[in-house]
């Protein structure tokens, strides 16, 4: 694979928590319009993997990082405006957070923080947010209603809707189905088929038949290293390294 | 973890089923070479009986084995295991077939010991027996180097099955009056020779279960 063609390119990358090493020697690219899935037991280092894509690691206190995260081929830990990355670089969280306001207020929250003011610009994004992530058929009759009116998985398609209205390009998942039933999680999966046709998006999960489902690759994180990553099918039928096997057969974690 | 426990110990109980069918069927073989030799029509008869036992036992292997695939979601070997249940289940049970098929010619050809050609039979049925349990064995214990070693075998009744073929033909044409019971001879031939191919097919499926890829064994 072309290198140009990779949407993240991660060489060797360490990171501390203080003394505390999280990440080890971490190697892998991301292809654009993929699905990439996360593995792993608690505290292996996969959700600080996927914060370091978009740098929200930055927020927290004595992390250091080293070893090279290109981001379309320029290194995000170089002259980057990180405000810029983080809209390019979306990320939804494990429970959907809307904010206590109307459901079109969520959406065109990011646009107007990011400079939009135009009243027509504004009624298009939202409704073409909303449509995008499955939800508009659902709400379009309730705008102006407090998004927290909305059901779990509602609210999380919201969430989505948020971050696709500020026109990212990679969407950062971590868990975003452990909350909710499986007909909403069915829908939030459907959905990630539809969006990897126009975004690169990586999933962190501790699902693992929703990791089998959604994803195109799976990495496989133990204790700060990535042991495994390959292709999905090959990771769940016939994993190389023992321990992907181990894991994922439900032997350990 | 209790799932993990209770799948461990489902498959047990699932494959002791298998070793039982494997065993069935291997014993149904033995009994029509005894009945061949022998002349023995009630044995042979015994083995036709016997048929219906494997096929409710293929069932009910196959059942456990899609129940297990509903309520575990196993994936990676222990995923590949049960799919190779149901190739094991299906080759034991057409094996099981072809000794119903010999024990059928047993109980036809009763009487007529002119035209039997037995110790070419014999051989290609005692050949059939031993690559059976092997390969139970070999799935059993998950053991590869016992399915090539098995597979291997399959040679030893394709020689024999030609040279049987290429004897009767010429009884065939030294006595053209027998040639109806020297058809049967042939076909009871051929399904031993397909015997020995579905055990293979077992032999194959062990190698795909342990190593994860496709292998033709003896070909």
């Amino acid at each position: 694979m072309d290198a140009a063609m990779h949407k993240f390119d991660v060489e060797n990358l360490d990171l501390w928590y203080g003394q505390t090493q999280a990440l080890r020697k971490v190697s892998l690219d991301i292809e654009a319009n993929t699905i990439t899935a996360l593995i792993g037991p608690s505290g292996c280092g996969k959700s600080t993997f996927l914060r370091v894509l978009d740098r929200m690691n930055d927020l927290i206190d004595g992390v250091r990082t080293e070893g090279k995260v290109l981001y379309d081929g320029t290194d995000i830990f170089g002259e980057v405006d990180v405000i810029e990355l983080r809209k390019k670089v979306g990320m939804v969280f494990q429970k959907p957070n809307p904010f206590p306001m109307s459901i079109y207020d969520n959406i065109a929250y990011g646009p107007r923080v990011h400079g939009i003011k135009d009243r027509k610009a504004l009624d298009e994004l939202v409704e073409r947010s909303l449509a995008n992530a499955a939800l508009l058929d659902e709400v379009k009759d309730k705008l102006h209603k407090p998004a927290l009116g909305l059901s779990g998985g509602q609210q999380q398609r919201l969430c989505i809707a948020r971050v696709l209205a500020v026109e990212p390009d990679v969407l950062l998942m971590d868990e975003p189905t452990s909350a909710l039933d499986p007909v909403s999680t069915a829908k939030i999966e459907t959905l990630l088929d539809e969006l990897k046709r126009r975004y690169t998006i990586v999933i962190v999960t501790h699902n693992m038949q929703q990791a089998g489902r959604v994803s195109d690759r799976t990495g496989f994180f133990l204790h700060g290293e990535l042991i495994e990553y390959a292709a999905t099918k090959d990771i769940f039928f016939n994993p190389k390294d023992e321990r992907t096997e181990n894991y994922i057969s439900g032997r350990f974690g | 973890m209790t799932t993990r426990i209770q799948f461990t110990e489902e498959l047990a109980r699932l494959n002791h089923d298998i070793l039982t069918m494997g065993t069935k069927v291997e014993e149904d073989l033995r009994k029509a070479l005894l009945a061949l030799k022998n002349e023995d029509v009630a044995l042979a008869r015994e083995v036709k009986a016997d048929d219906e036992l494997v096929n409710a036992l293929q069932l009910k292997i196959e059942d456990q084995a899609a129940i297990l695939i509903a309520t575990q979601q196993p994936v990676a070997r222990d995923l590949r295991e049960l799919v190779t249940v149901f190739k094991v289940t299906d080759n034991l049970e057409r094996a099981g077939d072809h000794a119903v098929h010999l024990a059928k010619m047993v109980i036809k050809l009763a009487g007529e010991p002119a035209f039997r050609q037995a110790s070419r039979l014999e051989s290609m049925a005692e050949t059939g027996c031993e690559m059976l349990r092997g390969a139970t064995l070999a799935y059993l214990n998950h053991d590869t180097a016992e399915a090539r070693r098995v597979a291997a075998l399959d040679d030893g009744i394709d020689h024999e099955h030609k040279a049987l073929v290429d004897e009767v033909l010429s009884l065939m044409r030294e006595k053209p009056d027998q040639v109806e019971r020297a058809e049967r001879l042939i076909k009871t031939a051929g399904f031993l020779e397909r015997l020995g191919d579905h055990v293979t097919n077992i032999c194959e499926a062990v190698v795909f279960m342990e190593e994860g890829r496709h292998v033709e064994l003896n070909e």
